[in-house]
């Protein structure tokens, strides 16, 4: 799994690339806690090239949006494949967190 | 030294219990599907090695030991294999000190030895694991029927590595559950060496008593999923031989089992661990053979099976999670963790990505149909152990974790040699997909639950739980369905139609459709189900992979499927279903 991370129209997106499982899930969260911990407080997570998601992924993305949850702060993800779409939905995510279809959409909706 | 418990110690020699003189040196490997266990067991006038197991550095690094032996005493060889499945000789093909030596002399039972003279890949397995088999000459052929022409009496035989043994053969007693017998002395000196015939698990399988040791081969795994079925295997005689074993351990005398694979087995334990293997064999009638067309189709539906397993499985873990972020916001933290903890998702994602990582190498090194079957069939197996089911089902969709349930004992029913039942009856299929629809469209919990339950703490929590994993799955979603009027008779296997359109539903949901319409149209040849939904900006990217696996579920319910994903944003499933009755 690789991660990019850039700022733009003040968010910080990480684009990540690759399974986001056992192994990987951890790195996942320490990039993001990092961007928190530097006052980094819209985050987009631009899921394109992401092909899987594990529990232990969900488990992430579910801690950040605990984390991101202030009346400023922002939370997203993008760029969903049908497979991890469908997780996400399924398992009711959609509640906690928007979902975009990509970048531009995402940020012109914050 | 021996161990103190009574167990012997691997890797070194230590006095055979039992059997004064002789000495014993047990090799134990993990359990894998390549090599068995080896024991190798000296005397003052031979050296015998029980299955040198199936790879050449195992067999070398036996040769070694055995050659210090013959330095110490030069002594006769003798090779003495519990039955003739690949894993427990194979090592010695490519080892010529063991091969083409006249020193060693190979013993195995009298229809294993005819198999391995003619270089039988069915019957040693050589063809399932694709390998290479020179025919080997067996010096002496145990058990042979032949030889109870003169029961009870002693004959002498020399053979040509300078063995001298004394051979007595019995006579099996129709009132005895003890098997076959026979009894060979190695030498002047030596311990009495008791061979019993036990076939089950291959038809030439013996079991080796020396001193207080039983040396029992595979007997003890004859009953587990892609062993069960194997060529030779008898589910008949299998019972016969559990039950000869269980009689000669429960006689006395017998203090430690050594099997094939795995640890030793201690002579208490041995009464429960067989009565469990004789209960897993009575289940297993009309098996199919585990033969390497079947371990194809079953490493293929392991792969489709293990997909949809990953994916249930990783969306059942995160509605708990889901239902423990909303716990945690209600100031509830330690029910949050308790519900989390319910599906071993650290443990669940380690066993799939374990699979997957199989699977990888599997495909990359063009590796065997049969240990990919095994694989799915261990992780699954383990999976099954972990599996909360009656827990989950009592807070996230109760289709949803029954379906989890039902894809992991297919595979295991499928492996183990049994056709997963399927019972087809006349259904009003009008009726079977509005009650589907019907099910997926109300909450399992109502208002009227929760306020209801608002005077019990435990019924509250109870009912908090399930409205908060359970999600309607058509809930928002604009549904509809075209029928004729009146029932519409059709012959399928209703749980699997169930099953199917539940996928089909997920699959439209999960990637975007709002708009979803079903249609049932009779026609000469047949019903046409089809059930069509709007794709979403998000679901266009690529065609899912699991349309194979929903073709397979959609023939067990007694139908054909296609799917297609038109130009105008649509994506349709169509069931066609022949037999109108």
């Amino acid at each position: 799994m690789d991660i990019t991370t850039n700022n733009k129209d003040n968010a910080t997106i990480l684009s990540i690339a690759g399974r986001v499982d056992t192994a990987t899930a951890p790195v996942l969260e320490q990039a993001i806690n990092k961007e928190i911990e530097a006052g980094h407080r819209r985050v987009l997570l631009n899921f394109s090239a992401v092909s899987y998601i594990s529990s232990g992924g969900l488990r992430v993305l579910l801690a950040t949006a605990k984390k991101l949850k202030g009346a400023d702060d922002k939370f997203s993800i993008c760029g969903l494949s049908p497979e991890v779409l469908k997780i996400l939905k399924l398992a009711g995510f959609t509640s906690i967190f928007s979902i975009y279809p990509s970048e531009g959409e995402a940020l012109a909706g914050w | 030294m021996p161990a103190g418990n009574g167990q012997l110690v691997p890797l070194q020699w230590q006095p055979l219990p039992g059997a004064t003189g002789a000495q014993v040196y047990p090799l134990i490997r993990k359990i894998d599907t390549v090599s068995s266990n080896s024991y190798l067991i000296q005397t003052p006038d031979a050296i015998l090695l029980i299955d040198p197991g199936g790879l050449p550095e195992q067999a070398e690094n036996l040769m070694q030991v055995v050659t210090e032996c013959r330095h110490e005493k030069d002594r006769p060889v003798f090779i003495i294999l519990t039955h003739i499945h690949t894993d427990h000789f194979y090592g010695i093909q490519n080892v010529p000190a063991f091969a083409f030596t006249e020193t060693v002399t190979l013993m195995a039972q009298e229809n294993g030895a005819a198999a391995l003279e003619r270089g039988d890949k069915r019957y040693t397995l050589a063809d399932l694991f694709s390998l290479t088999l020179r025919p080997m000459r067996v010096g002496i052929h145990l058990l042979a029927p032949g030889s109870r022409e003169h029961p009870g009496i002693p004959a002498e035989l020399c053979v040509a590595n300078g063995g001298r043994l004394t051979v007595t053969r019995f006579l099996p007693h129709a009132a005895s559950p003890l098997p076959d017998r026979e009894e060979i002395q190695f030498g002047a000196s030596g311990p009495v060496v008791e061979f019993y015939h036990t076939p089950g698990h291959s038809v030439d399988s013996i079991c080796i008593r020396i001193g207080s040791v039983l040396f029992i081969g595979d007997l003890l795994f004859a009953a587990n999923p892609g062993v069960a079925g194997l060529v030779g295997w008898s589910q008949e005689q299998l019972i016969r031989s559990l039950e000869g074993i269980g009689a000669l351990v429960s006689g006395g005398g017998i203090s430690v089992l050594c099997p094939g694979h795995g640890r030793l087995i201690m002579a208490g334990d041995a009464a429960k661990t067989l009565a469990m293997v004789k209960r897993d064999t009575l289940a297993l009638t009309d098996i199919a053979e585990l033969s390497p067309d079947r371990a194809a189709d079953a490493a293929a539906y392991a792969e489709e099976c293990m997909e949809e397993v990953n994916e249930l499985f990783t969306i059942m873990a995160g509605r708990l999670y889901y239902v423990g972020y909303v716990l945690e916001e209600l100031g509830e933290s330690e029910i949050a963790d308790e519900t989390r903890a319910l599906i071993h998702g650290e443990a669940m994602d380690e066993l799939l990505d374990a699979f997957r990582t199989f699977a990888d190498e599997h495909h990359r090194a063009g590796g065997l149909s049969i240990h990919l079957a095994l694989k799915a069939g261990q992780v699954i197996g383990k999976m099954q152990r972990i599996f909360n089911k009656d827990e989950l089902a009592d807070i996230i969709d109760r289709s949803m974790v029954h379906r989890a349930e039902r894809l992991l004992s297919d595979y295991i029913t499928m492996f183990r040699g049994f056709t997963p039942p399927r019972e087809i009856t006349v259904t009003d299929i009008n009726g079977l997909i509005e009650a589907v629809a019907e099910g997926h469209s109300v909450s399992s919990c109502s208002d009227d639950d929760v306020l209801s339950s608002a005077d019990d703490e435990d019924a509250f929590a109870r009912i908090l739980l399930a409205r908060l994993g359970t999600r309607p799955l058509l809930d928002e979603v604009d549904f509809a369905m075209n029928e004729p009027a009146g029932p519409v008779p059709v012959a399928i296997d209703r749980d699997h139609f169930t099953d199917l359109l539940t996928y089909i539903l997920e699959d439209l949901v999960g990637t975007g459709s709002d708009h979803i319409r079903v249609g049932i149209e009779k026609s000469d040849s047949g019903v046409q189900v089809t059930v069509s939904g709007n794709v979403s900006p998000h679901g266009t990217k690529e065609k899912r992979k699991t349309t194979r696996f929903l073709s397979g579920l959609c023939e067990r319910a007694g139908g054909s499927l296609t799917c297609s994903r038109e130009t105008e944003g649509l994506c349709r499933y169509t069931i066609a279903i022949a037999n109108v009755v």
